[in-house]
């Protein structure tokens, strides 16, 4: 999806092809999903307008491949949420997460809400 | 000239593989219809009113098709899956939930028709390997449905 982007002929600007080339470096390494959605959402800011499905496309991905891991407060266990790729800007999707997780409970002290890609975690379990 | 007429083959009624990827195709019609109808009542936004007969004329196409898919089904001699359970678990796509922005649903309902699209090539395919003519002319006939519905949804979506 991203190598289709790449190809466009409308993706004019050399800022807006570095931007995507790091998104697909990112995507590639598979290791730091604060930076991936960081990267998605200027990208979209900028291009989404123009190329409105492909950025849908690559919005289903990440929800299907990224997680929150939310601690409510220093003493709480981490618990998991979805992450909803609805907003443009990281900070709302991780407000999003975090309500999703308070629909379980728990009483909110200091939480912390941080992505991970859900292959990664589920290999640093396993190991 | 003495007139014939090709038999199917043995082996195209009773192939299970052939069945096995109509029923694939019945039961993501089936979910497609639902989205489309689903869609068709939650949208919102300046594009109502095409979007909200647009996606009433897909979801009465779907409607009638799956019902002739099913009677293919039954006339290769196998029983049709069917229920709101059995389709459910057998669909391939996942369901959106309301609200979402009108692109939003535009672009899932892409998505779901292009699944369609691919399990309907895949039995075209499976048919034509068969022999089975006829649902292989059935399969090409959705599949230039889907084709058209697609170019819409996704002109729609062009800035």
């Amino acid at each position: 999806m991203i190598d289709d982007l790449l190809r466009h002929p409308g993706l004019a600007s050399g800022g807006d092809v570095d931007l995507m080339l790091d998104l697909r470096w990112r995507l590639h390494q598979h290791d730091n999903a604060e930076q991936v959605l960081s990267l998605f959402c200027e990208l979209r800011r900028r291009l989404e307008h123009r190329h409105y499905l492909a950025f849908f496309r690559v919005r289903r991905w990440l929800e299907a491949h990224l997680i929150a891991v939310v601690t409510l407060g220093p003493s709480a266990a981490p618990c998991f949420a979805p992450v909803k790729v609805d907003h443009y800007c990281v900070e709302a999707v991780r407000r999003v997460s975090l309500c999703a997780a308070l629909e379980h409970g728990g009483q909110l002290t200091a939480p912390r809400v941080v992505f991970a890609f859900k292959g990664t975690l589920l290999a640093n379990a396993q190991a | 000239m003495k007139a014939t007429t090709e038999k199917p083959t043995v082996a195209t009624k009773k192939d299970t593989r052939l069945t096995e990827s109509l029923n694939q195709v019945l039961a993501d019609s089936y979910a497609l219809m639902a989205l489309s109808h689903l869609a068709h009542w939650n949208v919102e936004g300046s594009g109502f009113f095409q979007l909200h007969e647009a996606f009433e004329e897909h979801y009465k196409n779907l409607f009638e098709a799956i019902d002739e898919i099913a009677e293919r089904i039954r006339a290769l001699e196998a029983l049709a899956p069917g229920g709101l359970i059995t389709l459910g678990r057998m669909a391939g796509m996942d369901e959106f939930k309301s609200p979402m922005p009108q692109r939003d649903y535009v672009a899932a309902l892409i998505v779901a028709h292009e699944k369609v699209v691919d399990d309907c090539t895949k039995a075209r395919d499976v048919a034509g390997e068969v022999n089975d003519l006829e649902t292989q002319d059935m399969m090409i006939g959705r599949i230039q449905w889907h084709q058209k519905t697609l170019w819409m949804l996704k002109s729609f979506l062009k800035a």
